[in-house]
């Protein structure tokens, strides 16, 4: 789960007490908007977007206004603003006001996880504002984090004195960004990154103000509910497969289902995180979605997602798979049970339709599996070749692909003719 | 802080080398170690390890685990463990992703001598792995996991952690001189079978999870497998996410870390870029410097040479990378071969498309048609032995208070039998839901005369046996006694033992010969078994009821494998001028499995279902043959139970029923109605005496007849009977009005003017009962419920479903008219707080009371009468549910199941 923007991240900087421009969301009125002009004198407009982002920029995103008219015309613009990265198109769901903050200097910083560290890293550097990962390694500084003791004072006083950052911002950034760790390892972040932080001076007091923000979150610790966020944000936007499947989500040996191709002709029940990943590579196009129904799931739990999976795909898929290696402890007898049992079942409520059934796998009760596969689909006449662990994965997946080529093509006019079936 | 470091990594690594990873001479502790998982796989880990694994831990619980090299004892904690006197240097952790950094504290809290732990859990916070990380490098203790799998010597032959490998190791884990590392579990198992194909065993094996953190990660690996005498070459495999093998990478090229032994990668995930939702843990983290493309490009450029191509194979003596984990093999053959080594072992077997079972359906292309192949041993004998098994299997197990055939179900309660609401229920007919409660599906249309072909021919008995029924009515026997006691003499008689081995003979020689519809010609053994085990010369007497079940089975086109072999079996013994043994059985038991055939084909019930199936159709018929209320009277009983009257044996039996009880001919809504009255009372949950009883019956490992008994004995006036005292009220109420026909809605009784005088002379009565402080007063029958209560106006679903399916077809009863407007006045002068609903038991007796009321009207039947005709109603459809229940209890139960445990027993004085 991410989030991104200062919609959400101003609620969690207040709770570590971090400084923040006044914002409004776009229920204000024009009056609320005025007193926010009399106090920043101008206002940055932002659209709002659920989710990450990926490297947003500043172009075209955001407006500076001086004036309530305009606040509003940038609203009206930017309510559904659209954003493209890596080949994906979001779109807003409404704006902030936010107001603006005039800096003698910008500063990033992030708190991220590194394998390359091993444990938690701060990341810092004086010419905040612009993306990091095009700011020169002798503009910024990596720190590692000790986990158990934290972000200390003298890690960021050190970076900074590095970076040749004037004396005076110095201490208000070590009293301030301290806080940051606090909402990193307490809320179950992943990421945190506040760019950019702008030096603002007031009254004589130097303050570090985050003006944009950005954070992952980690789905297995649960401390990030105590935030309180909306259920919306949490919500990614996933296709209503996927959203009723997921549901269904154990803690333990089985990750999201993912809804990968609509049109794709395979069903692909894949077990194991490695099968799900070389099926998905290997299947392309073919597979509807991807999945890893592994970690020994019960015959129940197995059943409703079949069940799930026919009711959303059996009348568009041509072929059936079920791939999977050698397991080590699942059941190869209840999940297969349990699948073919819904097959069984969707086909008795809602009719039968020519459909191919190609397995691979093995593990404990695997021929008991098998069998009761092959009985229920010689009953419903439906064809299947069941290929041992001994045979390759890979192969396994090429030659459902040309089963499938030959299905869609020939296969299922032959097989209807064949069993005078009619076209519903 | 002071920080351990291991030259030459900037942190601590315990392990040198990957042969002291895990040892014969590590002891083992787990932790959670009775947990689901644990429970299975441990046993298999210390058993292949020679015993390893010195205690285990329960949080809470003392006890011990079975193994079948001695039980491992349990603690409730790392402490008593330590107190106990046990040593050990490797923990296992088994727990949910909460608890395992607590886990982990205590380990190194009180374990001195603990050098590893192996965290098998999946889904550990970030947060925690990393404070995991933290306190186990200060303690100088290595982490393998999270999320792993686990770890395995294979020279030394031990497995430490999880499923590795599965549930026979030795099968898998071959000494040789290949370590694997894998960020997949499965995989790891997987690639250890592949490699055996190019001739290469493998000396350590390591399930390192694909978490965020990876503890036992690729630099520390490779560091360990240099420094192991044993390997000589290494696989990875490896996915996006993480800088781990990077490291390693460089610091191999900037010469801080030795490494000389050629590695095969496989590196997957390309696709996981184009996904904006996280994919895994580590997923979540990718960015654009450590994903799949990355990875490769790191390898490669260690490599020094491309992707392996299996057509124009070149490789590196540093290894190659491969794009799928199936040419791992190859490309290690070929780099053993630029190295001049040999591999550790012969070829055992190939990766080739291995085809252990197919349809024969259709036929693919050529190039996809691939012949079936005689799987490895063990499968292939295995698979053998399933050709001949056929139907659901269950699994016994305690089947006190359950029930896999009916349930109520919470959102509305309304009962089902298999999944069908009664509602459902109560538009099919007698022998339509008769085969419903057997077959867990409707009949096809066609096989429906034959249905009601075997209930109709077993109303047919000996007249004499009801002589026992008079007695017992002589006595003011209620219906299930008298019923029950002529079933009590049925017994496993021979006519239902012969049918069910008949039903076996044919299922077992289907089955281990591997017929189905499109078999053509029969093998010859087949005929021979037949000729040997079932034909005769022996003349077997043909009566006229064989000749119509003769008829039955020769003249039926349709299209089924038992069909088909039966009628096989039938012209062998004409051919040969032989005969059926037993043929009058046999062709019962035939006629049977044909009709059985596909739902047990489907799994839907067992084999033991289908041949016991002639035993329910035979003891339910008898419950209705048995039921006539005055047969002495009754023209209709006669004809269907006299045994020489055998024409018209397909008529509906509903209507047949019907008959026996009313003793007359049923309109067109008198039999809609009958149908809803019988259907309404299939069940009511499986936690109902009735059912109770017939449980107790089975688990007591009685014949189904005394089954049925057990049935009939935990009905009564209480249960089953109790439905008269509805009748009964109505009927005082409208007694003395000149009521001729209650279906008639032009009547001109003033249906206001009655409920409004029952409900005055109940609030009396209340009243009165309530003064005298006697608060179980009598309620008025068929009004309220304890769920269907508490609005303004309460209905009851059930009720209001079948008032409208009455009101559809124009099917008035003004019984039922009544209890509407009595509900009202009720409410209307203050009695009930609320308008209380018309509960459905209130449709059973205003059906009843309609469709006796003009014979008791004309005298032709007593009260007393219509008493047994409302028991006997409930009977005849609770006995259809019930045979249901029968059905599943021996399926799945236990003898003595339904004993109630001691610990459940109270004494009262």
């Amino acid at each position: 789960m991410q989030i991104s923007g200062m919609r959400y991240g101003v609620e969690l900087l207040k709770l570590v007490d971090y400084p923040v421009p006044d914002i409004l969301l776009a229920t204000a009125t024009p009056e609320d908007l005025q007193a926010l002009l009399n106090k920043y004198k101008k206002i940055v407009v932002k659209p709002v977007f659920t989710g990450g982002v990926g490297k947003k920029g500043k172009a075209g995103l955001i407006k500076i206004v001086d004036n309530v008219p305009d606040a509003l015309k940038a609203k009206k613009e930017l309510y559904f603003a659209e954003h493209t990265y890596n080949s994906k198109t979001i779109t807003a769901n409404g704006v902030t006001f936010e107001g603006y903050i005039p800096a003698e200097m910008e500063v990033y910083f992030s708190i991220t996880e590194s394998t390359i560290f091993r444990r938690p890293i701060f990341t810092i550097s004086t010419f905040g504002g612009v993306d990091i990962e095009s700011t020169d390694e002798n503009q910024k500084r990596v720190i590692d984090i000790h986990p158990l003791t934290g972000l200390k004072s003298f890690d960021i006083t050190n970076a900074l004195t590095e970076l040749n950052c004037p004396e005076e911002f110095i201490s208000p950034l070590v009293q301030h960004l301290p806080k940051l760790w606090e909402l990193y390892n307490n809320y179950g972040l992943t990421t945190v990154e506040l760019n950019p932080i702008r030096m603002a001076r007031e009254k004589g007091k130097i303050i570090p103000y985050a003006c944009d923000f950005k954070a992952a979150f980690d789905i297995d610790n649960p401390s990030w509910k105590r935030l309180g966020l909306p259920e919306t944000v949490s919500r990614t936007q996933m296709t209503p497969f996927e959203t009723e499947i997921n549901q269904l989500r154990t803690y333990q040996g089985q990750s999201d289902v993912l809804e990968l191709n609509p049109e794709g002709k395979i069903i692909p029940f894949m077990f194991g995180g490695g099968a799900s990943s070389a099926a998905t590579e290997i299947l392309g196009s073919y597979a509807i979605f991807s999945s890893d129904f592994g970690g020994n799931p019960p015959y129940e739990k197995m059943y409703e997602i079949a069940k799930i999976v026919f009711k959303h795909w059996y009348d568009k898929a041509d072929v059936l798979l079920i791939i999977g290696g050698k397991a080590n402890n699942t059941d190869i007898y209840l999940t297969f049970k349990g699948i073919f049992d819904a097959l069984r079942d969707h086909i008795a409520k809602h009719g039968k339709k020519p459909i191919y059934t190609v397995i691979g796998r093995g593990g404990p009760n695997l021929i008991k599996g098998m069998f009761y596969a092959k009985d229920i689909l010689d009953t419903l006449k439906l064809p299947y070749k069941i290929f041992g662990y001994d045979t390759s994965m890979i192969l396994t997946l090429e030659y459902a692909k040309k089963i499938c080529d030959w299905w869609m093509n020939e296969g299922k006019k032959e097989y209807a003719q064949k069993f005078e079936l009619t076209n519903n | 802080m002071r920080v351990l470091k291991t030259y030459p990594f900037n942190y601590f690594v315990g392990i040198k080398s990957l042969e002291e990873l895990v040892t014969k001479d590590d002891k083992v502790c787990v932790i959670n170690i009775l947990g689901n998982e644990s429970k299975k796989v441990t046993p298999v880990s210390h058993e292949y390890s020679g015993g390893n694994i010195v205690a285990g831990v329960q949080y809470g619980k003392s006890g011990k685990l079975e193994t079948k090299i001695g039980d491992i004892p349990v603690y409730p904690s790392v402490k008593k463990v330590i107190e106990a006197g046990h040593k050990f240097t490797i923990g296992v952790i088994y727990l949910p992703p909460a608890a395992v950094f607590q886990a982990v504290s205590e380990l190194l809290i009180y374990n001195d001598e603990l050098k590893k732990i192996v965290i098998l859990t999946e889904k550990i916070s970030v947060k925690d792995s990393r404070e995991i990380r933290a306190i186990c490098q200060e303690a100088g203790v290595d982490v393998i996991g999270g999320n792993c799998l686990g770890v395995a010597n294979v020279w030394d032959h031990v497995r430490v952690g999880g499923a590795l490998a599965g549930d026979k190791p030795e099968e898998t884990l071959i000494k040789g001189s290949i370590a694997i590392h894998s960020n997949s579990g499965n995989f790891t198992t997987t690639i250890a079978e592949y490699l055996k194909t190019a001739g290469f065993g493998t000396s350590t094996v390591v399930s390192s999870g694909k978490d965020v953190y990876i503890h036992f990660a690729v630099p520390e690996f490779l560091y360990a497998a240099e420094n192991d005498p044993r390997t000589k070459a290494v696989v990875l495999y490896v996915e996006p996410g993480g800088y781990y093998e990077k490291m390693a990478l460089d610091m191999i090229q900037e010469g801080k870390l030795k490494f000389t032994k050629p590695i095969v990668v496989c590196v997957t995930g390309r696709w996981k870029k184009n996904v904006q939702r996280a994919c895994g843990h580590a997923g979540a983290l990718a960015g654009s410097g450590d994903d799949a493309e990355s990875k490769e490009k790191w390898f490669d450029d260690y490599f020094g040479v491309g992707v392996f191509d299996p057509h124009n194979p070149v490789v590196s003596e540093k290894g190659v990378r491969v794009s799928s984990i199936q040419i791992i093999p190859e490309a290690m053959k070929y780099i053993f071969e630029k190295l001049k080594i040999k591999p550790d072992f012969n070829p055992i077997g190939d990766l080739s498309l291995k085809l252990w079972l197919s349809d024969k359906f259709i036929t693919p292309p050529a190039d996809l048609n691939i012949p079936v192949v005689r799987a490895i041993p063990p499968y292939d004998q295995q698979i053998k032995e399933m050709n001949k098994l056929v139907g659901a299997q269950y699994l016994r197990q305690n089947m006190r208070n359950k029930s896999g055939a009916s349930r109520m179900n919470p959102e509305n309660d309304v009962s089902e039998l298999h999944g069908k609401s009664i509602l459902e229920l109560s538009k099919h007919t007698i022998e339509e839901n008769i085969y419903f409660a057997l077959a867990k599906v409707m009949p096809e249309k066609n096989d429906i005369p034959t249905i009601n072909l075997l209930l109709n021919l077993f109303l047919k008995m000996d007249k004499s046996r009801m002589d026992i029924v008079k007695i017992g009515k002589d006595n003011a026997a209620s219906p299930n006694a008298y019923i029950g006691s002529l079933l009590c003499l049925i017994g496993n008689k021979k006519l239902l033992e012969k049918a069910r081995q008949h039903a076996r003979f044919i299922i077992d020689l289907i089955r281990e010969h591997e017929i189905d519809e499109d078999t053509k010609f029969y093998p010859p053994e087949i005929r021979q078994i037949i000729l040997e085990q079932l034909l005769t010369n022996e003349n077997q007497q043909e009566s006229e009821v064989s000749k119509i079940l003769y008829k039955e089975i020769t003249k039926s086109t349709k299209k089924c494998t038992a069909l088909q072999m039966c009628q096989y079996i039938i012209k062998l013994a004409e051919d040969n001028n032989l005969y059926i043994k037993d043929t009058y059985e046999f062709l019962l038991a035939s006629v049977c499995v044909c009709i059985l055939w596909k739902p047990m084909m489907e799994k839907r019930i067992t084999k033991q279902l289908v041949e016991d199936s002639l035993s329910y159709f035979y003891v339910l018929a008898r419950i209705y043959a048995y039921s006539c209320i005055h047969p002495e009277n009754n023209k209709f009983w006669q004809k269907l139970t006299d045994t020489e009257l055998i024409s018209n044996l397909n008529a509906s039996f509903t209507e047949n029923a019907f008959k026996i009880l009313f003793n007359r001919e049923p309109t067109e809504q008198e039999l809609f109605e009958f149908k809803t009255l019988i259907g309404l009372t299939i069940t009511n949950g499986p936690g109902t005496l009735s059912v109770k009883g017939a449980k107790e019956s089975v688990s007591a490992r009685n014949h189904i007849s005394m089954a049925f008994v057990g049935f009939l004995t935990n009905t009564g006036f209480a249960h089953g009977g109790n439905g008269f005292e509805a009748v009964e009220f109505l009927y005082n109420k409208f007694k003395e009005f000149n009521l001729n026909d209650p279906g008639n809605q032009n009547h001109s009784i003033n249906l206001k003017e009655i409920a409004n005088k029952a409900t005055l002379e109940y609030a009396e009565y209340k009243k009165k009962e309530k003064e005298l402080g006697l608060l179980n007063y009598k309620k008025i029958p068929c009004i309220n419920h304890p769920v269907f209560k508490g609005n303004d106006v309460n209905i009851d679903p059930r009720e209001q479903f079948v008032s409208l399916e009455l009101k559809n077809r124009n099917i008035y009863n003004i019984f039922l008219d009544f209890y509407h407007t009595l509900v009202w006045e009720l409410y209307n002068e203050g009695v009930t707080k609320n308008v209380f609903c018309v509960n459905v038991d209130a449709v059973l007796a205003v059906i009843t009371l309609k469709l006796v009321w003009k014979d008791l009207q004309e005298g032709k039947i007593s009260l007393k009468d219509v008493q047994d005709i409302v028991f006997t109603l409930f009977l005849y459809g609770r006995c259809i549910g019930v045979a249901a229940e029968i059905a599943d209890h021996r399926d799945r139960g236990q003898d003595m199941d339904c004993r109630t445990p001691q610990s459940e027993i109270q004494f009262v004085l």
